[in-house]
């Protein structure tokens, strides 16, 4: 069974420089990627979504998406529902600290004792909350320090670059970029779909989670999907 | 507003998540508007950019704006000057360490003494790019 990238879980901070919540927002982030679950977990920085490439917009249609935002104007939700693709869920820093009865603290810098707590806080929430995403509801172990799976930075993962495979095809005489098409063909080739009725179907339902596909555009995708997906299986050897 | 606050120049710094340089670029950040040079600099939300926020736009248009970036994407950089902003000076992570290989930064949650120190002398680099600035500001002002 191919591993599709898709069991990872995408996580977008704000980081907003000029609030305590937007550092919460991005220790917690990294809590989360660097501490509790580097193997369930990938980031790319929010920022990328502007000064990157298809590649990098292509984040939230690759791997289902939490925003971790610090404030009320949301920049890492809709930033990322702007470029790239609808989040699976968002926490609003300011939002969950209050309702917890608890305070950001007093520094954007370097989190005193109450910014610590609520970063902690925060950094459970995504884990419950990737828990959720990835299927798992097992009970999820109280936090930093006593939930690490691993130790600090290991296995952290960045997806700015090269981390989301991207093929380009020619659809309609235009070259398209498809994410996550390599992997999808050797899941079905590994399946045993070499042929049959609903291929095709199959192929767009699965490519259609990681791609926009246009409605008046689908049959000649549908079409060039089967085409490729023929070159791909005679490279395996039939 | 007093025409000193109007003219505070922005450092904004790329704060990558992804990257331990990332970390150093919002740490000099911070030694700068808060510790170094509080009355002359002021940030602005790099994601408010980002997302296109007007009032952030603004910001970056009316003012100076010396953005420090952690890696070679180069967000902070690009993100300004993709809004028409008033870009006078660039830094990069890189160069600083380049010069200074002993400082190795520790990672992005926790970027060590020797991260904290990679940004101190990164900071004064900039503070003395952001005295040259106002400097020049002064003298265009008469």
């Amino acid at each position: 069974m191919v591993d599709l990238p898709k069991k990872k879980v995408g996580i977008i901070a704000c980081a907003g420089e000029e609030i305590p919540e937007g550092t919460i927002s991005r220790v917690a982030a990294r809590m989360v990627l660097e501490e509790v679950r580097p193997e369930d977990t990938v980031t790319l920085c929010l920022p990328l979504f502007l000064a990157g490439d298809e590649r990098e917009r292509a984040f939230a249609r690759f791997y289902p998406t939490i925003a971790i935002d610090g404030c009320e104007k949301l920049c890492a939700k809709r930033a990322t529902e702007k470029y790239s693709g609808p989040v699976s869920t968002y926490i609003v820093v300011d939002r969950l600290i209050q309702k917890r009865g608890l305070s950001s603290g007093q520094s954007r810098h370097e989190l005193d004792e109450a910014g610590q707590r609520a970063a902690e806080v925060v950094a459970q929430e995504i884990v419950n909350q990737v828990e959720r995403i990835l299927g798992r509801e097992r009970a999820v172990a109280a936090m930093p320090g006593v939930a690490a799976t691993a130790p600090a930075g290991a296995g952290t993962a960045c997806a700015c670059a090269s981390g989301i495979p991207m093929t380009q095809v020619k659809i309609g005489g235009q070259s398209v970029g498809l994410v996550a098409l390599e992997p999808i063909f050797e899941q079905f080739y590994q399946e045993g779909r070499r042929d049959g009725p609903g291929l095709d179907e199959d192929l767009m339902k699965t490519v259609k989670l990681y791609n926009y596909v246009p409605p008046s555009a689908e049959e000649r995708y549908k079409a060039t999907l089967l085409e490729e997906y023929e070159k791909f299986c005679r490279r395996k050897g039939g | 507003m007093s025409r000193k606050e109007d003219n505070k120049v922005l450092v904004i710094p790329c704060s990558g998540i992804g990257k331990a340089f990332g970390s150093v670029a919002r740490e000099a950040m911070y030694m700068i508007v808060e510790e170094l040079r509080p009355e002359e600099t002021e940030t602005v939300c790099l994601s408010l950019l980002t997302l296109g926020d007007e009032e952030a736009k603004d910001r970056v248009r009316s003012h100076p704006v010396i953005t420090i970036d952690g890696c070679a994407q180069a967000c902070a950089e690009e993100n300004v000057k993709g809004v028409g902003g008033r870009s006078v000076a660039n830094f990069r992570v890189v160069d600083t360490y380049r010069e200074h290989r002993e400082l190795k930064v520790k990672s992005v949650l926790h970027p060590g003494e020797a991260g904290r120190k990679l940004a101190h002398i990164l900071a004064r680099k900039v503070a003395s790019q952001v005295d040259a600035v106002k400097a020049k500001e002064e003298m265009i002002d008469g």
